[in-house]
């Protein structure tokens, strides 16, 4: 594994010098400044209404972190299934288009190295965006007084739903030299875990899956959004933990299979 | 087994009988390797390769009791490639000493590619194998790929790099030990002429420069034996003669760091210019293999011997199809 550094190295000085990476950044900060606003602004017209009302015992329950950053994480999340295939498309599929496949695959480096290496690259980017979102909940500290521990375990939360992410968006881009279809079957692969707790509810209603048994919970259990929630809530439990190791760890298994192909036709 | 894949003038398989002998198609040249064998890096048993083939006359001896000669540069015994139903590449044995500069001429699509991505580990067998260096290349994967340089068909390069930070990422997937780094790509951008760009990005250069920094790359890590594929194809007479005194260079290095050569070319010319010896591909097999000079000898020119190995290639084909 000591050939990793070198790979996730020139990958980010790669991707730093690509338009892509500059492209899902900008979009990415005024995204986040936008929803930020918006919440912000959102937050305070409720309050006013509840004041109106004389509704003072639901005004007591009022808080900056569940009021204001858990919908902000929550629509993050959702900019996040757009803009992670944005960045995760070349990271394989680039090699390819560079014939640059051959260079690595002739060197004596072990497919691990390669795909651990590219994942690295990936996890580094999506850290300074988590960076750049963590900036928002940063000024609630100045003007208010949010939970530490709450405000945290949010941006926690949207950091490891996006290395999983990431592990999906490199899997998408182990199996083409076109970045385009790589971006977009990681993001249909993404569009359908984010519905997967909507097709266990159809089920659990409909009894189509035998009223809402094992296979709704199966279906909720691989969705990202429940254990999001969960670390968002400030529930930090060792199954949601696990989810968020075993996730990237089984599309990374499934990427390198992808790359080791190569070799197989 | 026991064919030699050696077409040369005295050779059986150009009478009668023998010929037909090989049209046979040896579909098992070797007995069958598990799949996971097949895989690099999947298997690190020790598996006796079959011995190739002896090129005749040749100096080295391999020694007795089935240790692996480790004094050829390069020992390919039966290599072949399947493609769905096609033979891409079939029963394709050679040996090459250490120092020798060999070229694989061949037409178009004759398997020059792929036999050397075998060689370079890109891609694995369907049978076959071969020894890079004394290393076997399921066995010993990563042993192979290091002691081999290659240039692809197209140079692998990162556009968006300079030439030297390219260079400093290739040196350390290939294991140039990090105090011999400097050292070792500054001595790569002076042999291949390549010290006034070194800051440049790659995607500025002409294609003559890209062509040189690919094979900067491949001689980076000083391996014992290079792999060229079309190393002047696309390029301009003066590009193409600055890139062939550079190989010339490479296997005239002195003793210590003499390489061995294989580049494929469907140019004569350069076969002449650089090689010491031919292996000629024609539809996936070995049509040919024989020191320049020998072909040469009868006063013949070059393009007279492979327009007639061809030719007589191609009628046998015909007559296998009708």
């Amino acid at each position: 594994m000591r050939h990793v550094g070198a790979i996730a190295g020139r990958e980010l000085r790669s991707l730093f010098v690509s338009p892509v990476a500059y492209v899902v950044l900008t979009l990415w900060s005024v995204l986040a400044g936008f929803f930020f606003l918006s919440e912000v602004i959102q937050f305070g017209n409720q309050v006013e209404q509840l004041q109106e009302l004389g509704a003072f015992d639901e005004l007591r329950d009022w808080n900056l972190n569940d009021h204001l950053l858990m919908p902000f994480f929550g629509t993050m999340w959702i900019v996040l299934v757009f803009a992670i295939p944005g960045i995760s498309m070349g990271l394989l599929a680039g090699e390819k288009a560079n014939r640059t496949e051959e260079l690595l695959l002739t060197s004596p480096l072990s497919i691990w190295e390669i795909v651990v290496g590219k994942y690295l690259a990936g996890a580094s980017f999506v850290f300074v965006m988590t960076l750049i979102v963590a900036f928002y909940p940063a000024l609630l500290f100045v003007y208010g007084d949010p939970e530490v521990g709450k405000t945290l375990a949010g941006i926690l939360g949207l950091f490891l739903v996006s290395l999983s992410y990431v592990a999906v968006g490199l899997f998408a881009s182990s199996l083409t030299r076109n970045y385009l279809v790589a971006f977009f079957v990681a993001f249909g692969i993404l569009l359908t875990l984010m519905m997967l707790p909507f097709i266990a509810e159809l089920g659990a209603s409909g009894d189509t899956f035998g009223g809402g048994g094992a296979v709704a919970s199966t279906l909720r259990w691989i969705s990202t959004a429940g254990h999001f929630e969960q670390i968002a809530k400030g529930w930090i439990d060792s199954g949601d933990l696990f989810y968020f190791f075993a996730f990237p760890l089984a599309f990374l298994v499934l990427a390198k299979t992808a790359v080791e192909s190569v070799r197989w036709r | 087994m026991g064919e030699v894949c050696r077409l040369g003038n005295a050779s059986p398989e150009t009478g009668g009988e023998g010929l037909w002998v090989r049209l046979r198609k040896p579909r098992r040249i070797m007995s069958p390797r598990p799949w996971k064998d097949r895989h690099p890096g999947m298997s690190l048993e020790q598996k006796p390769l079959p011995r190739a083939a002896d090129p005749g006359g040749g100096a080295v001896v391999s020694e007795p009791g089935g240790t692996p000669a480790t004094s050829w540069a390069i020992e390919a015994a039966g290599l072949s490639k399947r493609y769905g139903d096609r033979w891409a590449v079939e029963d394709i044995t050679f040996s090459i000493r250490p120092g020798e500069v060999v070229g694989f001429l061949g037409p178009n699509g004759a398997g020059k590619t792929t036999t050397m991505r075998m060689l370079t580990g890109f891609l694995p067998p369907t049978e076959g194998s071969a020894r890079i260096a004394g290393h076997d290349i399921f066995d010993a994967s990563l042993a192979a790929r290091r002691s081999v340089g290659y240039l692809p068909e197209s140079p692998p390069l990162y556009p968006e790099m300079t030439v030297e930070s390219y260079l400093r990422f290739v040196a350390r997937i290939r294991d140039v030990p990090r105090t011999h780094r400097r050292e070792a790509i500054d001595e790569a951008l002076e042999r291949c002429a390549l010290v006034e760009v070194r800051a440049q990005v790659i995607s500025s250069l002409s294609r003559g420069f890209r062509q040189r920094v690919g094979i900067a790359q491949a001689i980076l890590a000083e391996p014992p034996v290079l792999v060229l594929d079309e190393p002047t194809v696309g390029l301009d007479p003066l590009q193409v003669r600055e890139i062939r005194t550079l190989i010339t260079g490479l296997a005239e290095g002195g003793a210590a760091r003499r390489q061995t050569v294989v580049l494929s070319t469907h140019v004569l010319r350069e076969v002449e210019a650089l090689c010491q010896r031919v292996i000629l591909i024609d539809r996936g097999r070995k049509a040919l293999d024989a020191p320049i000079e020998e072909l040469t000898a009868g006063g013949r020119s070059l393009e007279d011997v492979f327009a007639q190995v061809v030719s007589a290639d191609a009628s046998v084909a015909k007559g296998r199809v009708s």
